[in-house]
């Protein structure tokens, strides 16, 4: 009787391993790692908050001098180059973070206005919050 | 920035949130000189408080939560809260005691000091 316990207790321990095996594959596809192209570096998100988007893009170790926005209507690019960071006097075992320049543009859904726009660059991540132009903003309206 | 966290991590290991978020492995490079090997980990969105290292029986255990607190309807996403978490063995040559870290633009700097017994040495010839 108590084989029998164990070979259940295998058994439920197989399906558990499966079971989170499918559970970090899902979780990819929620990172969006199954859906965006392999190419696209830095990550962003895009939240509309009403009168503001805001943009928020990875961009761990790269000081602000490093990097360039650009906005025009609602043209945003963000470029830039991760300079390799390698100390002085070390061997290298294992290079995984990427060292390259990068540029990303995008067709935001509003246009923006960009003398208002406020970015920040902080623990790595950029945060932006771009003000929607006045005619794109949403607006209350009375009815009669 | 704190190694000495076991007892931390536990209890938030115990909490719903932590288990919820998804797990992401962070990139890392890693050098190594005389006196100690050198660990850099991507961890965009992670603070300070937010991330321990373990180190128990040979296996070093870094992990970090990014929060990103977003508002507003998401028009696109391409990432999310997550648990950057890796595993590492450590050689039996680090002393465990002298690991420390920082945290700068969402980099992990991670210095692993050699103890002096694994430390090249030059040995003098005497003569007889």
């Amino acid at each position: 009787m108590i084989a029998r316990m164990n070979d259940l207790n295998s058994l439920l321990g197989a399906m558990d391993l499966f079971r989170n095996r499918m559970n970090t594959m899902f979780n990819e596809f929620d990172r969006g790692i199954g859906w965006t192209a392999v190419e696209t570096y830095p990550r962003t998100n895009l939240c509309d908050t009403g009168d503001n988007l805001e943009v928020v893009a990875e961009l761990p170790g790269l000081a602000k001098e490093d990097l360039n926005v650009k906005i025009q209507g609602n043209y945003l690019e963000i470029s830039g180059t991760r300079k390799p960071s390698i100390p002085e006097g070390y061997k290298v075992h294992r290079i995984e973070r990427e060292t390259a320049a990068f540029s990303r543009s995008f067709t935001l859904p509003y246009e923006v206005d960009a003398n208002q726009a406020v970015a920040t660059l902080k623990d790595g991540l950029l945060r932006m919050t771009l003000p929607k132009s006045e005619a794109a903003k949403p607006k209350q309206i009375n009815i009669n | 920035m704190n190694e000495n966290t076991a007892l931390v991590t536990r209890n938030e290991q115990a909490g719903e949130l932590v288990n919820q978020l998804p797990l992401t492995t962070p990139a890392v490079d890693i050098f190594e000189n005389e006196n100690e090997i050198l660990l850099h980990a991507d961890m965009p969105g992670v603070v300070k408080e937010d991330i321990s290292v373990n180190i128990d029986n040979g296996k070093m255990t870094l992990s970090g939560i990014s929060r990103l607190h977003a508002t507003g309807a998401s028009t696109w996403r391409e990432f999310t809260d997550t648990e950057f978490r890796r595993i590492f063995s450590v050689p039996q040559s680090i002393d465990i005691n002298k690991v420390h870290a920082e945290l700068k633009d969402g980099v992990l700097s991670l210095h692993l000091p050699k103890s002096e017994a694994a430390k090249p040495r030059q040995i003098e010839i005497k003569a007889g």
